[in-house]
């Protein structure tokens, strides 16, 4: 029978991590208790012995987080964000978007998807301890796709000229679509 | 004396591939191989080696694939080609970096 210290740390793990990464940890924890199980040591001194070595649960926990797939995809996106958004301002004031023949609600409702998006993208980027918060990175990611994929389309439909720097934001966008189309399948897995 | 874990942190991604490099490992035998062949100076907390390893995956460097040992479940990881590609790029950087280093800290008299 596993000691209760060795199943506390164990249910410790599923609650804080994915299923997937929690029992990883938890065959290497039960590997690592046999280990000191068959040196001879008790029980309870062998289960000690294991979690001593293994590390502390924070401490396991925030280093799954640290090195998570969905953390370094919102930290890319969130650089390479004012790049995007210097682009596309700078297309939009050169086109006189305010010209464009578009509904005023388009342009709100873009906005706040994309304060909504940079939200996600900040607090996934920024967990140093809850993979709950680096679930929002697939979220914000997805947002984050919609939103390159309508300024693309949007522009080439209203846009009454195809200018270098339109070309330029669109180019930018299109290199954050392929990136993100890469990325949120391996983040949904994981 | 175990390494200062922060010196480690730069290589422990080319240490854990070398590791691997003599075939497949479950991650406990990663950690011994790890502290036996440092002779106990990398001495890493055992569940931190399962993040790294997942990474290292996830990068396809390395696959992971469950199987059963003694009734019980182990994930067993191995080198990929890319791993091994990778292995050698980083073998081949630490070298020339090691002998520009001794070359300026032991001068030839």
């Amino acid at each position: 029978m596993t000691s209760p210290l060795i199943t506390g740390y164990i249910s410790g793990l599923h609650r804080r991590l994915p299923a997937a990464l929690a029992k990883e940890a938890a065959a290497g924890l039960l590997e690592t208790y046999e280990h000191h199980r068959t040196s001879g040591t008790g029980d309870d001194e062998a289960a000690r012995a294991a979690l001593a070595e293994f590390g502390d649960l924070a401490l396991v926990v925030g280093e799954f987080v640290r090195q998570a797939p969905g953390r370094r995809a919102a930290r890319l996106l969130l650089a390479s964000g004012p790049a995007a958004g210097f682009c596309w301002a700078a297309a939009l004031i050169a086109g006189h978007a305010w010209t464009w023949p578009v509904p005023a609600a388009i342009p709100l409702g873009f906005g706040a998807a994309l304060l909504l998006a940079v939200a996600g993208l900040t607090a996934a980027a920024t967990s140093r301890r809850s993979y709950r918060r680096i679930r929002l990175a697939t979220v914000a990611g997805l947002i984050i796709l919609a939103l390159d994929c309508t300024a693309v389309t949007a522009s080439l439909l209203a846009a009454p000229a195809r200018t270098w720097v339109l070309g330029l934001a669109a180019a930018v966008s299109l290199g954050r679509i392929a990136f993100t189309a890469r990325t949120l399948p391996r983040l949904a897995i994981r | 004396m175990r390494a200062d874990a922060q010196a480690l942190k730069g290589h422990l991604d080319t240490l854990l591939l070398a590791s691997l490099e003599s075939g497949p490992r479950h991650g406990y035998a990663v950690k011994e191989a790890l502290r036996s062949g440092s002779d106990a100076r990398f001495d890493l907390p055992t569940g931190t080696i399962y993040p790294a390893l997942r990474r290292l995956e996830a990068a396809g460097l390395v696959t992971g694939a469950w199987a059963e040992a003694g009734g019980r479940r182990r994930r067993i990881y191995q080198l990929t080609p890319a791993g091994r590609r990778q292995l050698a790029a980083d073998r081949a950087a630490w070298r020339d970096f090691v002998s520009a280093v001794t070359a300026i800290l032991e001068p030839a008299p």
